[in-house]
């Protein structure tokens, strides 16, 4: 590499700086440090003249390192890089820092020690420019094709949008028919609208009958074009990287031929075979041979296998006119290689029998929700008549119950949120049917959020719909007359009732779908603590997940309704998108990379890497090396926090950049007081600081700031390092524990500060000289604060005695 | 209740009750209601409803709570802290918040003089001439002696005979 050639560019931001600043002795200083080849002063560098004269230096040869003090550098950095890439300098060898913001606003009333400080800042900017290795622009090729899991409403509606924007896309749905819950709900809240109504596919499948809005038998939806759809799938094994998975799918035999079946439904009549329809809440018997509902897709009869006599009986065989039904179609098992994969498996119903004074299962005339929901529709088992299936007779006094199983911490603590809706739903369906049906709900708290929600409710008193404010402990059976009794308090009348009823239907939690945890592990993405997908980031990245490339949408993350889910799903099918368009990934290098020379066989990096990012590679006779994937490092250097034996660094974080950084830091006072070095993370600790100097918040000017990609990255060498360079005490800042950007660097650090502690206290330093501290980017003030209360606990302390006697 | 106007609530009540062994759960009410429906008690009379007394305590209404005689008529069945969804140990919370009533001098007379039984006699309950001579005709044997002494060193020891049992009379 050639000798270093540092150009230093020096805002005033407008002449403001020099009113606090001495320029000319910061010009003088940065003059005489080895390798500076240019200093210059303008009124701003990241724009107009300024930036011509960093692009004319480099392009000019005169530098081959750039380091710019500007106000801003989170912002401003990214012109600076970017015209400094265009001029012909590799971009990671850029350093910009703040001396506004940093220095001079918040020392403003001490104007030498703010210059003294600010020599210190530019030196260390320049030590580490010098040791900046040029670094490449990595590029990933990345397939233009998707995997949807789920093929309920919120699959659907992504893997429609991404096969309309021309990506290659397979919906995988391991039931025999796509719709999930939504097929089976009849109505939605709160429009009253079929529920298996969708939003028309833009692309060019347009007939006579196009509207904005279809019924999922209208949309064409299977002849929808890029569009692959396997029912009756599942996902079994996924492999492979960001935009290059290779999952495969075993894909079960549906034994009839979805090109020659014309849906005469002969089959169903011949059949021998009938056993309970579970997609009918088993209130009638369906065949062996079988569609779950009239308006489904695909419009394919199915066997199940675990009724069909197969060759035994064939009469279905024998009559059907198409020769569409296969007995000896074999389960297969597809291989798929996508770029990303949306998880949109949904949620189900909690099983209510467990809660035992219910009697769900064991009282015919306890049913759930789903189980009315099929009763009200008329394409349902009664023909929308509401039942007492224990004699099915009509049932006219209802009684729901909510909140069952949820919002009960024996069971699933979480409100499901749409439950309340649902039975509002439910209750003013059947008292529009049915006048003088009395419906009672039995309520915690009536929760309608949404819009439009409340007028629901509303209605719903208006119909005569009674609320009752308690949860019943119990479902009693009178056998003498075939009633139920609900034994509920009504906490606002402050009296006990017996409620009476021919039918009770409960509201039951709504949980993860079965077999979301395997999913989860095959994916390698995270199920939070009820056990729902999670996502990267509730609140500004709800449909990622720390796996790029891998999607979540719809009830998945958590139970949701159908407006909820759409957008979801739409959000779901954009980030996809943005991930894959160009067909590539671009991701910079500064990664992790391993020294397999030092690295031994312990598995410390892979297991805390937060993102599955480093893989154990055998190396000669039974010995393995961790071995980095540039494209799934994140750069956060926790695992380089976690190496015994420091044989993993991050490019653009080594060591010997961040023990130069550090020693320029503590190389001039100025100040009285004892030097502090802070190791701000560059997410929430680094812009903590800017925060306070932006708000104008003072603080000691001993105070020196040294930006790390994530506290994760510190060894606890590191802080005895500081402490052997001159400071007198050292400040670690961090994002707070639950919020750390990085998963798990905040934590990590916080264990060993304690640990560095325990040792400082060995070595006779008062382990208080070390605090962590963490913030947010708007906790300026405590940053301002701790700063002041390190200062003032170490010159209590007095200035630091190395091996001391104790 | 409380009287209009009268200011009775304490603020520091519901902490006072966390604090307790067995009152620690009391704050995760969120008054559903399945407690007063599962309570046997509360069928038979209206002076007991558990999810009011958990109310109650949570407002800081202590007079009422401490002075009242709802705490004392649960029968311990635990049915209501079975049920509880939100596990709130109810049984225990109202045993908390007897022995802060003892400790505030409200005792029930009743339980002054199972407390003054055990520590002369050694039973809560009093032997009658009745019951020693019926217990034959139901098979059972004679009872033995408690062994008031012993026992009055466990109750010295765990502090329950320093325990001022009987309300003072009010002049």
């Amino acid at each position: 590499m050639n000798k270093a050639k540092v150009g230093v560019f020096l805002s005033d931001c407008g002449n403001q700086l020099p009113e606090i600043l001495d320029f000319d002795a910061l010009i003088s200083h940065v003059k005489q440090v080895s390798g500076v080849a240019l200093v210059a002063k303008a009124s701003e560098f990241w724009r107009g003249e300024g930036l011509k004269a960093i692009v004319g230096a480099i392009k000019d040869k005169k530098v081959n390192r750039v380091v710019v003090a500007e106000s801003l550098p989170k912002l401003s950095e990214v012109n600076i890089v970017k015209a400094a890439e265009k001029a012909g300098l590799n971009p990671y060898l850029v350093e910009v820092i703040d001396l506004k913001d940093h220095c001079a606003m918040p020392h403003r009333e001490k104007p030498s020690e703010a210059t003294e400080k600010a020599k210190a800042m530019l030196l260390a900017a320049i030590e580490r420019a010098k040791l900046l290795e040029p670094l490449d622009k990595l590029e990933f090729p990345a397939l233009k094709s998707v995997l949807v899991i789920g093929g309920g409403i919120a699959g659907m509606q992504a893997a429609e949008d991404l096969a309309d924007l021309g990506f290659k896309t397979h919906l995988v749905e391991k039931a025999p028919f796509l719709g999930g819950l939504a097929a089976l709900a009849g109505r939605f809240f709160p429009t009253d609208d079929c529920a298996v109504c969708i939003q028309s596919p833009a692309s060019d499948v347009k007939t006579i009958t196009h509207t904005s809005r279809k019924c999922v038998y209208r949309s064409g939806f299977t002849e929808i074009p890029n569009l692959d759809i396997l029912t009756n799938s599942k996902v079994v094994a996924v492999e492979g990287v960001p935009g290059n998975y290779k999952v495969t799918v075993e894909k079960k035999p549906r034994y009839v031929n979805a090109l020659k079946c014309v849906r005469c439904d002969l089959c169903t009549t011949v059949c021998p075979v009938e056993v309970p329809d579970e997609h009918n809440a088993k209130l009638k018997t369906r065949k062996a041979i079988y569609m779950n509902i009239p308006n489904v897709h695909p419009p394919v009869y199915v066997i199940d296998e675990s009724a069909c006599k197969f060759h035994e009986c064939a009469k279905c065989v024998e009559v059907c006119p198409t020769k569409a039904v296969e007995l000896d179609q074999k389960s297969e098992r597809k291989t798929l290689n996508v770029g990303g994969i949306v998880v949109a498996t949904g949620f189900q119903e909690y099983d209510s029998s467990v809660i035992k004074e219910y009697h769900y299962g064991e009282y015919p005339d306890v049913i759930t929700n789903l189980e009315l929901a099929r009763m009200i529709d008329g394409f349902g088992p009664t023909g929308g008549e509401i039942i007492r299936p224990s004699n099915k007779k009509p049932a006219r006094r209802i009684v729901i119950i909510q909140c069952v199983g949820s919002r009960d911490r024996r069971w699933n603590p979480w409100c499901s949120g749409i439950c309340c809706m649902i039975s509002l739903k439910h209750a003013m369906l059947i008292k529009s049917a049915y006048p003088d049906a009395d419906v009672s709900i039995c309520y915690i708290d009536i929760r309608t959020t949404g819009r439009e929600h409340e007028y629901y409710y509303e209605r719903a008193r208006e119909m005569g719909i009674k609320f009752v404010k308690g949860r019943p402990t119990e479902i009693v059976h009178d056998p003498e007359v075939n009633m139920l009794i609900v034994d509920v308090e009504d906490a606002i009348l402050h009296s006990l009732l017996e409620l009476e009823a021919d039918l009770v239907v409960l509201a039951p939690a709504m949980v993860p779908t079965e077999g979301t945890k395997e999913l989860a592990e095959m994916l390698g993405i995270d199920v939070d603590e009820d056990g729902f997908f999670k996502e990267y980031n509730a609140k500004l990245r709800p449909t990622e997940t720390k796996r790029r490339g891998i999607f979540l949408c719809g009830g998945a993350t958590f139970p949701k309704d159908a407006p909820t889910t759409s957008l979801h799903a739409h959000s779901a099918a954009v980030k996809a998108v943005k991930f894959l368009n160009t067909g590539k990934i671009v991701k910079d290098q500064k990664t992790a990379v391993v020294n397999e020379e030092y690295c031994g066989d312990c598995e410390f990096c892979p297991v805390t890497c937060p993102y599955g990012a480093i893989s154990l590679v055998p190396k000669g006779e039974e010995h393995f090396v961790a071995q980095v994937s540039d494209l799934l490092c994140e750069g956060c250097g926790i695992c380089v926090g976690t190496c015994p034996v420091n044989a993993i660094e991050l490019r653009h974080a080594r060591p010997n950049q961040m023990s130069a950084q550090m020693k320029a830091l503590m190389s001039v006072n100025g100040t009285s007081k004892p030097l502090i070095l802070a190791m701000c993370c560059s997410e929430c600790g680094h812009t903590a600081v800017d925060s306070s100097g932006m708000a104008m918040m003072q603080y000691p000017a001993n105070i020196r700031v040294m930006k790390v990609p994530c506290t994760g990255i510190l060894q606890v060498h590191q802080f005895l390092e500081a402490f052997k360079a001159g400071a007198q005490g050292v400040m670690v800042v961090g994002c707070k524990s639950d919020g750390c950007h990085y998963e798990v660097g905040s934590q990590k650090a916080q264990k060993k500060v304690e640990l560095a502690k325990v040792l400082l206290k060995e070595y006779g330093v008062e382990p208080e000289r070390l605090e962590m501290f963490n913030m947010v980017f708007i906790e300026g003030d405590k940053f301002a604060e701790a700063a002041q209360v390190m200062t003032e606990r170490l010159e209590k302390l007095g200035s630091l005695q190395l091996m001391a006697s104790s | 209740m409380a009287h209009k106007g009268e200011k009775t609530l304490s603020s520091t009540f519901p902490k006072e009750v966390t604090s307790r062994l067995g009152g620690e759960t009391v704050a995760l009410c969120y008054q559903c209601g399945t407690c007063a429906s599962s309570c046997p008690v509360a069928k038979v009379t209206e002076r007991f409803n558990p999810r009011e007394l958990i109310k109650l305590s949570l407002l800081g209404e202590k007079q009422e709570v401490l002075s009242g005689s709802a705490i004392w008529l649960c029968c311990s069945c635990y049915k209501c802290q079975e049920r509880c969804p939100q596990k709130v140990e109810i049984a225990d919370v109202i045993y908390a918040l007897r022995n802060m009533a003892i400790k505030e001098g409200n005792t029930p007379n009743i339980y002054s003089e199972f407390a003054a039984g055990l520590m002369s006699e050694g039973r809560i309950v009093p032997l009658s001439k009745f019951v020693e001579k019926k217990r034959p005709d139901f098979g059972l044997p004679p009872l033995k002696p408690a062994g008031v002494d012993a026992l009055r060193k466990i109750l010295s020891t765990t502090g329950f005979d320093k325990i001022q049992w009987k309300k003072e009379e009010a002049s």
